[in-house]
C-alpha cells in the first residue's frame, strides 16, 4: 500500500525534473563549457580549451569591481537587516487580523514590474521631482538636492527592492519562537535587552541567516538598479556580465563570471547551512 | 538615432497584437505576414498601421535594445525568422561578412531611386547590393546655456571644471571612447595600444564632471534637469531641442562621428516578398518625412523627395538639419573585431568604476 503510494507521487513529479534537466541542467552545462573555451573573431565561440577566462579574474579591474559590487552587496544586507528585523519583530506583536494585512501589503508591489518601481523611485529623486518640489516650495534648499545618480541612490534602490525577502523571512522565525522562552528569560531575572540579545536573536538566528541568503546573492547582480538609479557608475558583477555577453563580444568570459557567482552562492548557501543546521533550501523561505 | 520609447511600444505592440487578432478572422490564403526586428518604436505605429491596410499584411513587431545582440540573434537563426531588420552600420559590415543579408531585388522596389546617394556606397554595402538607409545620425552636443557657464564649441570644454557633475554620456562605448579618439586626432575607430591609454587617462580626468551615462534615454537626464549638457546621439539631441529650444546644439569643432542605420532583407527571410513591398513603402517621400518627423525616431531625412513634406519645426531643428559643408568628412563607427570590441569595453569598465 505504502509502496504504491510512493510510485503515483513519483510519477507527478517527474514533470518537474523533466522541467528542471532540460531548462536549468542543460543551460548550465552549456555555460560551464562555453567557460572552458576561446573566444571567436567575431562573435561565439570557438571549440578550443582554454583556463584563461578563469585567470583573466585575476586583472586588478575586476579585482576592483569585485570589492565594490562585494560592499555594495554587504551595504544593502546590513541595511536590510537593521532596517527588516526590528519591522519583522512588531509585525508579529500586532494582531492576527493586522498582520495578514502588513503582510499582505509588503508583498502587493511584487504584482508590479521591479522596473516600473524604480521609475516611482526616479520620479521622486529626481531633481524637478516631488521630494525637491517640496523642499523647494518649504524654502528649505534653494538648489534642488543632487539625489540621484550616486551612490546612496543605488543602495536605497537596492534596499527597497531586497528588504521584503529579509522582513519575510526575519517573520516566519520569529513568528515561530516560542514565546515562553522569552519571559521565564525574563523571570529570572534578564533585562529586556539581555533577553533578546541572548534569547530572541539566537533563536530567530536561521530566519536572519536565511534573510541575509536571499539579500546578499541578488543584490551582486540586479544591474538594473545600478544603471538606473546609479546613472550606470557603479558596476556590479551583473553589469560586467551583460558587458562581456553584448557588447565586448566575449562570451566565455561572461561564463566564467557566471560560474564565479554561481561558486560564491553555493558557498554562501553552505555556510547558511554549517550555521542554521538545516538540511533543505526549502527552509530559506 | 535609436532610443526606447516604453509607452508607446506597448501602445504599438497592442495595436499589433489587435491586429493580429482581426486578420486571425481571415482565410489562412489571405493572410501575408511580415516580421520586423528592430529597436522598439523604431518603426512609428502609424506607418505599420497604414502598410498593414494598404497592403493587407499582419506585421509583427520584434524588438531588442543592443546592436551586437541583434546581430548575433539573427546570426543563431541563420538569417531566418524576420523579414526585415533594422540596426547600426557597422553591425550591418559583419552580416554581410556572414552571409546573412539577401540582395535587394530592385525591380520591385521603384521608389528606390528616390533615395539621397549621400547616404548611399557606404563600407557596409560599397555596391548598394543589400541596404536600404534609414537613419542616418551623428553624436551631438546639447547644453543649457542659462545653467552652464562656458561657450561650448568642442569635446574638449567638456573637461571644463566648472562642469562638475553635470554631463549626461551615451552609455555606449563604441561611441563616446571613439568621438574623444577623434578629439585627440585619432580615428574613431584606432586600435594602437598607445592612443587608447592616451584615451583612457582623458576619460579617467572627465568622470568628475559626469553625472549619469545613459544609453536609451540620455534625453530624460537632460529634460529632468539633471544634467545641463549631455553628449548622445543626434535623435536623441533633436528631442531635447524640441522641448527647449532655449538650449544650444553644437557641431562639436573636432569633427564628428556618423552613424546611419539601414533597413535589409535576412537571406533567409520567410516573406522576402513582403518585405520588398516594405522597402518601397518606406521609400515613398511622404512614409519617408513622416517616419524621420516621428517623435520616436526623429531622425536626418535621407529622402530626396521628402523636403515638401518635411515641417517647418523639423527644418528649423539644428540637430536635424545639418549642412554638409559642417558634417564634413564622415567617419563612421566600423567593426574592430572582437578583441578590440573587448578592449574598448575594458577601457568603459575602468571608465564606470573609476
Amino acid at each position: 500500500m505504502q509502496k504504491e503510494k510512493k510510485s503515483r507521487i513519483s510519477l507527478t513529479v517527474w514533470p518537474f525534473y523533466i522541467w528542471t534537466a532540460l531548462f536549468v541542467a542543460l543551460p548550465m552545462v552549456y555555460v560551464v563549457v562555453i567557460s572552458f573555451l576561446q573566444r571567436g573573431a567575431t562573435w561565439g565561440v570557438t571549440a578550443q580549451f582554454t583556463l584563461d577566462n578563469y585567470l583573466k579574474m585575476i586583472d586588478p579591474m575586476y579585482g576592483a569591481i569585485f570589492l565594490e559590487a562585494l560592499y555594495v552587496a554587504v551595504l544593502t544586507t546590513l541595511i536590510t537587516f537593521l532596517v527588516g528585523y526590528p519591522f519583522a519583530y512588531y509585525v508579529c506583536k500586532l494582531p492576527a487580523r493586522l498582520r495578514s494585512l502588513v503582510i499582505l501589503l509588503l508583498m502587493a508591489p511584487f504584482w508590479i514590474n521591479s522596473l516600473c518601481r524604480l521609475n516611482g523611485w526616479m520620479i521622486l529623486l529626481k531633481s524637478n521631482g516631488v521630494i525637491n518640489s517640496i523642499l523647494q516650495a518649504l524654502g528649505i534648499v534653494d538648489e534642488p538636492l543632487k539625489l540621484l545618480y550616486n551612490f546612496g541612490a543605488v543602495i536605497v534602490g537596492m534596499v527597497y527592492a531586497l528588504a521584503p525577502f529579509m522582513i519575510l523571512s526575519c517573520y516566519n522565525s520569529i513568528e515561530k519562537m516560542d514565546w515562553a522562552v522569552v519571559e521565564a528569560s525574563r523571570d529570572l531575572g534578564a533585562s529586556p535587552f539581555k533577553a533578546f540579545l541572548t534569547v530572541t536573536l539566537p533563536l530567530t538566528m536561521p530566519g536572519i541567516v536565511a534573510g541575509c541568503v536571499l539579500v546578499f546573492v541578488p543584490s551582486v547582480g540586479l544591474f538594473f538598479i545600478s544603471d538606473l538609479m546609479g546613472g550606470a557608475k557603479t558596476v556590479l558583477i551583473g553589469n560586467l556580465i551583460r558587458t562581456e555577453m553584448t557588447t565586448a563580444r566575449n562570451w566565455p568570459f561572461g561564463a566564467a563570471l557566471s560560474m564565479m557567482m554561481l561558486v560564491v552562492t553555493i558557498g554562501i548557501i553552505w555556510v547558511y547551512k554549517k550555521v542554521s543546521g538545516s538540511n533543505s533550501l526549502g527552509d530559506l523561505m | 538615432m535609436r532610443r526606447t520609447f516604453t509607452k508607446i511600444g506597448l501602445i504599438a505592440l497592442a495595436l499589433v497584437m489587435t491586429l493580429s487578432l482581426f486578420t486571425g478572422c481571415q482565410p489562412a490564403e489571405d493572410a501575408k505576414e511580415l516580421v520586423i526586428f528592430t529597436w522598439e518604436g523604431y518603426v512609428p505605429d502609424d506607418i505599420i498601421a497604414e502598410f498593414e491596410e494598404e497592403y493587407g499584411v499582419t506585421v509583427t513587431y520584434n524588438y531588442f535594445t543592443n546592436p551586437d545582440e541583434a546581430l548575433q540573434r539573427l546570426a543563431s537563426v541563420d538569417g531566418g525568422e524576420y523579414d526585415i531588420v533594422i540596426n547600426s552600420d557597422y553591425t550591418l559590415d559583419i552580416a554581410r561578412n556572414e552571409g546573412l543579408m539577401m540582395e535587394l531585388d530592385k525591380s520591385k522596389i521603384p521608389n528606390y531611386e528616390n533615395l539621397n546617394p549621400v547616404y548611399m556606397s557606404q563600407f557596409y554595402d560599397p555596391e548598394n547590393k543589400y541596404t536600404v538607409p534609414y537613419v542616418p545620425g551623428t553624436p551631438l552636443i546639447i547644453y543649457d546655456p542659462s545653467r552652464v557657464d562656458v561657450d561650448i564649441t568642442g569635446y574638449a570644454d567638456l573637461w571644463d571644471e566648472s562642469l562638475k557633475d553635470s554631463i549626461v554620456l551615451l552609455d555606449y562605448d563604441r561611441v563616446i571612447v571613439g568621438l574623444f579618439l577623434k578629439m585627440l586626432g585619432y580615428s574613431i575607430n584606432e586600435t594602437d595600444p598607445e592612443a587608447l591609454a592616451q584615451v583612457e587617462q582623458k576619460l579617467l580626468e572627465l568622470k568628475p564632471n559626469v553625472r549619469a551615462l545613459n544609453m536609451d534615454t540620455p534625453y530624460e537626464t537632460m529634460l529632468s534637469g539633471e544634467a545641463t549638457v549631455g553628449l548622445m546621439f543626434g535623435s536623441q539631441v533633436a528631442w531635447v531641442y524640441n522641448e527647449h529650444p532655449d538650449f544650444k546644439v553644437v557641431y562639436p569643432k573636432e569633427g564628428m562621428g556618423f552613424g546611419i542605420d539601414c533597413v535589409f532583407i535576412p537571406s533567409n527571410a520567410p516573406h522576402a516578398d513582403v518585405a520588398h513591398e516594405f522597402l518601397n513603402f518606406i521609400c515613398d517621400p511622404e512614409i519617408s518625412a513622416r517616419i524621420s518627423m516621428d517623435e520616436n525616431v526623429m531622425a536626418i531625412n535621407c529622402n530626396l523627395k521628402a523636403e515638401p513634406y518635411l515641417s517647418e519645426e523639423y527644418l528649423n531643428n539644428p540637430a536635424l538639419f545639418i549642412p554638409d559643408e559642417v558634417l564634413g568628412e564622415k567617419e563612421f563607427i566600423q567593426d574592430i573585431g572582437a578583441e578590440y570590441a573587448e578592449q574598448y569595453a575594458e577601457i568603459w569598465n575602468r571608465f564606470k568604476q573609476a
